[in-house]
Formats: structure tokens, C-alpha cells, sequence
């Protein structure tokens, strides 16, 4: 019967650099932002904390049963032909390794599913909306002058802002912080999904289908956002930036929007 | 071909019987998964039928089925289900020649609902093409169709069978197990019908 | 103890080839199986291998994207519909009449037509590239897309309906040899684990598959008769295909883990000389898995905005947890075992330290919130590799090295296996593990590329580096293969001092597997016998 027998300096080698192996990559993790960026909506703020909530129970549990095994594998290592005792199992110990993990599947459950209640809202009709098409294999996005967020000039004004992008040239989507921004997601073709990284978040854009969400952005600044549902050749380059300005920014940039295009029309969908 | 038939209490039920109503229940899986797309298709629908575009509507598309002869050839086909298991009884008493009997009046009446199905789709108002109405419409009752196809193919192999005398009231399996398969068809057709001509 | 003789069915004399092509004997057919489904593990992985290529630097153009799509399409079609679902079959043939002491299966035919569907559906899968590009829309074939998509398309659905209708067939006939054929003694809380876990996979396969028929033939009425099911424009719903594809496609994963769970429970046992712990836990958290399996479909969907979200994110929870009792019932059987590392051994620990992992990173995506954010990212990839890989591809290599003496006759050398096992976890963690980190940062799936500005390449290229080294540690076990093949049939009936019946019968095993059978005991017959019945308890 034949026994693989590993020189004893290797093993402790091994377990050495195991440990250093776990080490490093939880250290990497937790300087990283814990893997993940905190996110820059109010929304995103609240699932970052969900998302490091369940990676330190993933980590605990991690770490504990992994520890278990490679501690087993060292203890229990064949030393003697003797049979070990042939235990068939326990119910006491099914019992608690079966309710220790419903308890913890239970809490993570109740404290995602509040957060899920708390980040899908509906809009107010006075927040800004922006109408989002997706379209093989580019962008669109349209402003309605009468219903621009806080700051609208006149509730009555007919008109439209609309960018369009072009694989060459990504549109830039321009949205105010500190007011609530809703988002309706609109395809003729075939499924895309809106996904910003910084939202934490991603809808998808399904024809026949009227998606939407809201968030409230809370940092300004230049982020990257992109297409998350393939949807043909070339969903891969389907991008575009989202950009996070002022209100003040925002109102300027509307009224250089309305510069430029001084006759927009009303569009039928 | 079982070296030893192993720790089996019953044997009412054999080997190639298990396995053949497993099947049938792969089979009700399928039909599941077509009325599962019917009801989301209709409960996902504004209106139930759909509306149709302008130019179907003029060129005199209409969703809508009758009733009469459908409901006839659903009677021949109970009727159908009616005479096999009286060949089934009939074998298990060892009367040959009134199995052979009852198969072929099955057969017939198989053949006259599928014709009379066939009939129906000529007279229809609507295609395959014609909103997702149409496409459920004829997607349900065409696989229906192929598998009353199969099930007419299976009845002509066991009354040959028959006639050539390979069965007797102690071994006849394979007719139980296309009575099994009949009726099974003519289930799924009931419920077809009931959600398409009845509830519509 | 006493043993049962088995009349012997007469044997013929054929040329080997036509032997080869008309057999009926579940020995013959599961090589056959294993040979076919390691030739598109394979073919599989040097997709993969042009895929890492391709994303190993920014703004690359080593493929078109009309070809990556293709590619990415046909590497995970390749290595779950013609590789890890059918190898299962193909061990499940071989072992699970023999570990129940019969003979054959219960239909040796319906056997032989399950497995020659196998290989035309993989070349009419692959001919989609000889006829104006393969399927391109992805393994899971959304609609609307694959409505545009090509003839390449309608030979993908075509074929994935026949190895749909192999793996039901196949399905039926496991269920009825476990059922009826055991042998005396052996009552079902008697069958080997393995043959446990095959049964489970049978009964997700007979009841699930045809869903798939389904949805893949209203596909194909969409793509050919002007259907209206998944288009908008004609009342339809793109989201039903999603629904009706998921609610097969979620228990094939299971289907595809299921019966490698099954092996690492048969391996732990034999090299660390202790029964399994928890067998009963272990058999009623199978079945619990298949069962809850039906009910977390739509967690691939979350971000449709067309779900119930809650019901979805707590069955998605809840199937941890007989999934958690499994490693725990695992980590019990090491304990105060008396354990060694031979390769079969290497590869099941591999397996349970690299499933733990995609199953905790699988839970991320249950807490729905969370799943907003990895959805449809390279998160989800890493999950997807950590338990398909980390857990089914250890667990098929855990079989190969454990009943190689078995079914060839010959042992697999140690060191090249240990060479095997070492160059394979660690490209395998090389490849995946930075994936969780791209997919935090923000990489999507199916991108056939991805800009410099995005500092995505450092860990795209690690993870290519990894592939390679995946791929480079295939070569010791194909040498290892064709060595073990020059050398002579030798091996003794159990050269490891294993548990169940297949270890009873001579290595290979004749025709007819059995001259006679020891009666039945417990779940470790060959133990019992080893030891007297005395000591099993």
C-alpha cells in the first residue's frame, strides 16, 4: 500500500507560505477599499456597507473552515498503519453545523433585504429625469427642458437635449449633485444595461420593457460607465462617462446645451 | 438483460416500465415549459389577444379560434383513449383478436383528429407570424399534433405485434405502455384545449 | 460471508472498430463518454486560451470582436454542454453498475444511442464556424440578441436539443439501474455516495431538460417562423426567454457539480481511512440541493427589474446551507482520519479548498443588493470558475487518477501526477483568483477588449498567465496517460484499499464485471470484508 511520504521542512514550508499567502491577499483586499469602490450615490454608500458586512463574514467563514482543513491535514496525516476510529458521523454535530449556517444565511438575508427596500425608490415628478436609450451599439440621452431637477427654469418650456454618442466619440452624461436623478432605460433593439461602476449599480435596458431608477449622487467628479449585457459585436466598446457636476455647473451646462442646439424638437418615441 | 434483479420487492412494475413512465415525465416537463411561456406570454400581455398592427388588421387577420369542430375532434379523441384501454383490458383477459380490434378503432380515431386539427389550421384567421398569440397558438398545439403523430405510429407497431401474436394476457407489456403514452396525450390535449378554446 | 454467483451472458468475437461502434457494455460506452467529453474539455480550453490572449492587454486586436463573440460563445458551450455534463455520464456509466454489483445498466441500448447523440451534436455545434461564423450570442443565447445571430445559431440550438435528449434518455435509464438492479443487501441507504449524487443529477436532468427543449425550440420558431415569444413587437416578452432558459440552466449547475461532489465523497474516505461522515446528512443534503435547485432560477436575473427579488435572494441563501453541511460533513470525514496525499487525494482536497471559495463568492451575489453592483461582471466569472473548475474539473481529474487502475488496468504515475495537480491549482488560482478584483473594479463579461485608461491590464494579465500555466499542466497528465498505456495490465482488483463494490471485480473488469458478489452490509462493503463486519461500526 503505498503512502506519499513529504519530507517534513516542506510541509512546515507550505504552511508557512500559506499563511503569508492569506495574509498578503487579505491586507491587499483591505487597502483596496475592501475590493470595492465606496461608491458615490447615497444608494451606493448603503450597499458598500452591505457588500463589507458580508465579506467579513465570508472572510470569518473562510478562514475558519479553510483553517480547519489545512489544520486537519497536518494533524491527521497518516503516522501508523493503525486504523483511525471509524466514526460515520454525529447528529449533534449535523444539527449545529446545519443551524449555525441558517442563522447566518438568515441575518445576512434580513439586513439585504432592508437594504434592498431602502435604495429602490420611486422619483418625485419634480426631480430630474433623464430618458436613456441603449442602442447597438452606442448611447443616447435625452433631457426634457421642463423637467431638469430643482433648478428648472420654466416647468412649461418645450424642448429636448439630446446626446447621442458614436463609437468614436463616448457621450458624456452630465447629472447635478445633491438632488435626486431618475433614469428611464429605453431599447428598439436588443438588451443592454445601463451599468455605472460608481453607482455600485446596474439596470438593464430590455425592449418592451420600462426600466428606471433613481439615485442620489453625492460626489462629484468624472466616472466610467458601459454597457453590461452583451448585445453584439461590439458591446464591449459601448461606453460612455458619467459626469457629477454642481448645480451651478449643471445649469451652465444646459444653457450651452441650448446653444447648441437651438432648435431642438420634440421627439416621438 | 439484469444479471440479478437485486433487492426489488415488486415486480408489478418492471425495469422497462419504470424507465418508460420516467419518461412520460420528461415528457409532461416539456409540455410544462410551453404553457409556462403561454401563461407569462398572456399575463405579460396589455390584452389577451394581443393587438394587432395596422396592416395585419387590414389585411383581415384575426385572433380568434371557434369552437365546434375542435370541440368534436376533442370528443373523438377521449373517445379514442376510451377504446385503447378497452384493448388493454381486453389482452389482460388473452383476447387477441378484440385487442387487435379496439387498436385499430384507436388508430382511426387518432387519424380523423389529426386530420380534423389539420383542417382547423387551414380555416384559421391567423399565423405562426401573427403576435405572440399566434405563435403560442400554433406552437402548443403543433408539438401536440407531432406527438399524437408519434402516438398514432406507436399503436399501428403494437397492433402489428398483436396481429403476429407476440402478445397474451401474461405478457403485454408494451401495450400498457402505449395505453400509458395514449393517455398521456390525450391529457395534455384536454388541458390544451381547456386553456385555449375555453378560458381563450 | 457468503456471495451470490451471476450467470454469465454468452460473448462474440468482433473486429475491434465495429466492437467499439456496436457496443451495448456501459464499460465500453463510459470510456467512450471520457474520451469524447476530455477531446472537447480540450478543444474548450484552447478557446479559453485565445480569449486570455485577447484580454491580456489593453486595446488588444489579436481577435476581431466578431470572432471573440464567437469564441467566448463556443468555449462555454464546449465545456459545459460537451464536457462537464456528459463526463459525468461518462464516469456515472462505468462506475454506477459496478459499485452496485450489476452487470450493466438497465437499458444497454437506449445507453448506446445516449451516448452516439453526443459527438454529431458537437460537430454540428462547431460546423457553425464553416457556415458564416458559430453561435455568438453566448451560452445563454438572450433574446432579443439571438435573433440576429447567424445559421451558426440554429445548428447551436439544433445540437444543444440533442444533448438534451441524450442527457434525458440517459437520465431515465440511471434512475431505473439504481432503482432495481442493486445487489442483495444493498438497500439505498446502503448505495455508494457517488451513485447518490448520480441519482440526484438523473432525477434534475429527467425533470429539467426538457425545459430546455422547450425554450430552445421557441427559440427556434422566433428565429425561423416569424415567432413572437421574446419579441416586444409582437406582443412577446424578451425577459420569458431568461425565465424559461434559467429554469433549466439553474439546476444544470448542479447537474454539473453534483456527481464531482459524489467522487470527492468516495476519495476523502479511502485516503484518510474513515467512512464518510454524516453518509445520511450527506444524502438528504443532495437532495436538498436538487430540490431547492428549482427554486432560485431567477437570481440570474436580478438586474431585469422583472423578478420578485426577495423570494429569489432568500432561496438563494438558504441552498448554502446544505451546501455549507457538505464541506462540513467533508472536513469531518478528514478529522482525525489517518490521511495521505496521493494524487486522487491531492485533487479532492484541491476540490474542497476551491469550492469553499466559489461558494462563499456565490453568496455575495445572493445578497441582492450586492448582486447590483457584480452582476454581469468578472465577479461572477470567478464564481463561475472557482466551483466549475476549482470544484467539477478536480473532481473529474480526482476520478481520473483514482479509477484509472480500475477501468485501465494500470496505476498513473505519482510525481507526474503530483507535477499535474501542483502547476494546476496554482495556475487555476492564478487565473481566477484576480477576477473577483476586475470584477469589483468594474470589468464587464463578454468585453472582447478593454482601454489602457482603465487599469484593468496588470490583473488581465496575471489571469492570462494563469491559463497558460493551466494549460501547460495538462501536459504531465497526458504524458502520464500515454505512459501508464505502454505499460502492462497489472494493477490488483483494489490497490488503494478502497470502500465500494467496483473494487471487488479484477482491474479491468471482465464483460460480464462480476463472477459473483459479497452480500451487502453497509455502505463500505469492501471494507466490511477487508475488515469483518465488526469493525464497520
Amino acid at each position: 500500500m503505498p503512502v506519499s511520504r513529504v519530507p517534513r521542512r516542506f510541509r512546515q514550508a507550505a504552511f508557512l507560505l500559506a499563511i503569508a499567502l492569506f495574509a498578503i491577499s487579505s491586507i491587499s483586499l483591505a487597502s483596496a477599499q475592501s475590493g470595492q469602490p465606496a461608491g458615490i450615490t447615497v444608494e451606493a454608500h448603503k450597499m458598500h456597507d452591505l457588500w463589507i458586512f458580508t465579506l467579513i463574514v465570508a472572510l470569518v467563514v473562510f478562514f475558519g473552515v479553510e483553517g480547519a482543513i489545512v489544520y486537519a491535514l497536518f494533524r491527521f496525516r497518516k503516522k501508523s498503519d493503525d486504523l483511525p476510529p471509524q466514526t460515520h458521523g454525529s447528529t449533534v454535530v449535523e444539527i449545529i453545523w446545519t443551524t449555525i449556517p441558517v442563522v447566518i444565511v438568515i441575518t445576512l438575508f434580513t439586513y439585504a433585504f432592508i437594504v434592498l427596500r431602502d435604495v429602490e425608490n420611486t422619483a418625485d415628478p419634480q426631480d430630474l429625469t433623464v430618458h436613456v436609450q441603449g442602442f447597438q451599439f452606442q448611447w443616447g440621452f435625452t433631457y426634457d427642458l421642463n423637467d431638469l431637477g430643482t433648478n428648472t427654469p420654466d416647468r412649461n418650456a418645450k424642448g429636448q437635449i439630446v446626446i447621442t454618442g458614436t463609437p468614436q466619440d463616448n457621450p458624456t452624461l452630465v447629472i447635478p449633485v445633491g438632488e435626486p436623478v431618475e433614469f428611464t432605460l429605453f431599447s428598439s433593439d436588443v438588451i443592454h444595461s445601463f451599468y455605472v461602476r460608481d453607482f455600485l449599480y446596474k439596470l438593464d435596458v430590455i425592449p418592451g420593457r420600462d426600466n428606471k431608477f433613481v439615485v442620489n449622487p453625492r460626489e462629484i467628479g468624472t466616472f466610467h460607465a458601459q454597457c453590461a449585457e452583451l448585445c453584439g459585436l461590439d458591446h464591449g466598446i459601448m461606453r460612455f462617462t458619467l459626469k457629477v457636476v454642481s448645480r451651478a455647473d449643471f445649469d451652465k451646462w444646459v444653457s450651452e446645451q441650448k446653444v447648441t442646439q437651438p432648435r431642438a424638437v420634440q421627439q416621438a418615441r | 438483460m439484469a444479471a440479478h434483479t437485486g433487492t426489488q420487492h415488486r415486480q408489478e412494475l418492471s425495469n422497462g416500465m419504470l424507465g418508460f413512465i420516467l419518461f412520460l415525465a420528461s415528457e409532461v416537463m416539456f409540455f410544462g415549459g410551453l404553457f409556462a411561456a403561454y401563461f407569462i406570454a398572456r399575463a405579460d400581455s396589455p390584452t389577451w389577444p394581443p393587438a394587432l398592427p395596422a396592416d395585419k388588421l387590414a389585411a383581415g387577420v384575426e385572433l380568434k379560434v371557434e369552437f365546434a369542430l375542435p370541440f368534436i375532434a376533442t370528443c373523438l379523441l377521449v373517445l379514442s383513449s376510451v377504446t385503447i384501454q378497452f384493448g388493454v383490458w381486453a389482452i389482460q383477459k388473452g383476447d387477441r383478436s378484440a385487442l387487435i380490434r379496439w387498436l385499430f378503432i384507436s388508430i382511426v380515431l387518432g387519424a380523423v383528429f389529426l386530420t380534423m386539427q389539420m383542417y382547423d389550421y387551414s380555416q384559421l384567421p391567423f399565423r405562426a407570424d401573427d403576435t405572440v398569440y399566434g405563435t403560442t397558438f400554433f406552437t402548443l398545439t403543433g408539438f401536440h399534433g407531432a406527438h399524437v403523430a408519434g402516438g398514432i405510429i406507436f399503436m399501428t407497431v403494437i397492433m402489428v405485434r398483436s396481429m403476429a401474436g407476440q402478445f397474451s394476457a401474461s405478457r403485454h407489456e408494451a401495450v400498457e405502455a402505449c395505453s400509458f403514452y395514449w393517455h398521456f396525450v390525450d391529457i395534455v390535449w384536454i388541458a390544451l384545449f381547456t386553456t385555449l378554446y375555453i378560458v381563450k | 460471508m457468503s456471495s451470490i454467483a451471476i450467470p454469465r451472458p454468452r460473448t462474440y468475437e468482433r473486429p475491434v472498430v465495429l466492437d467499439w461502434l456496436t457496443t451495448v457494455d456501459h464499460k465500453k460506452l463510459g470510456i467512450l463518454y471520457l474520451y469524447t467529453t476530455m477531446f472537447f474539455f480540450f478543444v474548450g480550453g484552447t478557446l479559453a486560451l485565445v480569449v486570455r490572449t485577447q484580454l491580456a492587454v489593453a486595446d488588444n486586436s489579436f481577435v476581431g470582436h466578431d470572432l471573440y463573440n464567437q469564441i467566448f460563445t463556443m468555449h462555454a458551450s464546449a465545456m459545459l454542454f460537451l464536457f462537464i455534463i456528459p463526463v459525468w455520464a461518462g464516469f456515472g456509466n462505468y462506475i454506477v453498475p459496478l459499485q452496485i454489483g450489476a452487470a450493466d445498466m438497465a437499458f444497454p441500448r437506449i445507453n448506446a444511442l445516449s451516448f452516439w447523440l453526443v459527438p454529431p451534436a458537437g460537430l454540428l455545434m462547431f460546423s457553425g464556424f464553416l457556415f458564416g461564423g458559430a453561435a455568438d450570442a453566448g451560452w445563454t443565447a438572450y433574446s432579443p440578441l439571438a435573433q440576429r445571430s447567424g445559421t451558426g445559431m440554429d445548428l447551436w440550438i439544433i445540437a444543444v436539443i440533442l444533448l438534451g435528449i441524450s442527457s434525458t434518455i440517459g437520465a431515465a435509464n440511471f434512475l431505473v439501474t439504481m432503482f432495481r438492479m442493486r445487489a442483495p443487501g444493498m438497500t439505498m441507504f446502503r448505495m455508494p455516495i457517488f451513485c447518490w449524487t448520480v441519482l440526484v443529477t438523473a432525477v434534475l436532468q429527467l425533470l429539467a431538460t426538457p425545459v430546455l427543449a422547450a425554450a430552445l425550440s421557441m427559440l427556434y420558431i422566433d428565429r425561423n417562423f416569424g415567432g413572437a415569444f421574446f419579441d416586444p413587437n409582437g406582443g412577446g416578452n424578451a425577459v420569458l426567454w431568461q425565465n424559461v432558459f434559467w429554469f433549466y440552466s439553474h439546476p444544470a449547475v448542479y447537474i454539473m457539480i453534483l456527481p464531482g461532489m459524489g467522487i470527492v465523497s468516495e476519495v476523502l474516505p479511502v485516503f484518510s481511512r474513515k467512512p464518510l461522515f454524516g453518509y445520511k446528512a450527506f444524502v438528504f443534503a443532495t437532495m436538498g440541493i436538487g430540490g431547492l435547485g428549482f427554486g432560485v432560477w431567477a437570481h440570474h436575473m436580478f438586474t431585469t427589474g422583472a423578478v420578485l427579488k426577495p423570494w429569489f435572494g432568500f432561496m438563494t441563501f438558504m441552498i448554502g446551507v446544505p451546501t455549507g453541511v457538505k464541506i462540513f460533513n467533508w472536513l469531518g470525514t478528514l478529522w482525525r482520519g489517518s490521511i495521505t496525499f496521493e494524487t486522487p487525494m491531492l485533487f479532492a482536497l484541491g476540490f474542497l479548498s476551491m469550492f469553499l471559495i466559489g461558494g462563499i463568492n456565490g453568496t455575495f451575489s445572493a445578497a441582492v443588493p450586492v448582486d447590483f453592483a457584480l452582476h454581469d461582471t468578472y465577479f461572477v466569472v470567478a464564481h463561475i470558475h472557482y466551483v466549475l473548475f476549482g470544484g467539477s474539473v478536480f473532481a473529474v481529474f480526482a476520478g481520473f487518477y483514482y479509477w484509472f487502475p480500475k477501468i485501465w488496468g494500470r496505476r498513473l504515475n505519482e510525481r507526474l501526477g503530483q507535477l499535474h495537480f501542483t502547476l494546476m491549482f496554482i495556475g487555476f488560482n492564478l487565473a481566477f483568483f484576480p477576477m473577483h478584483l476586475l470584477g469589483l473594479e468594474g470589468m464587464p463579461r463578454r468585453i472582447a477588449t478593454y482601454s489602457d485608461s482603465f487599469n484593468w491590464q496588470t490583473l488581465n494579465f496575471i489571469s492570462t498567465i494563469g491559463a497558460f500555466m493551466i494549460a501547460v499542466s495538462t501536459l504531465p497528465f497526458l504524458v502520464n496517460v500515454v505512459m501508464a498505456f505502454s505499460r502492462p495490465k497489472d494493477q490488483p482488483n483494489d490497490p488503494w484499499e478502497a470502500n465500494t463494490l467496483e473494487w471487488w471485480t479484477t482491474s479491468p473488469p471482465p464483460v460480464h464485471n462480476f463472477d459473483d458478489v459479497p452480500e451487502v452490509h453497509s455502505e463500505r462493503p469492501l471494507f466490511d470484508y477487508r475488515h469483518g463486519s465488526a469493525a464497520s461500526h
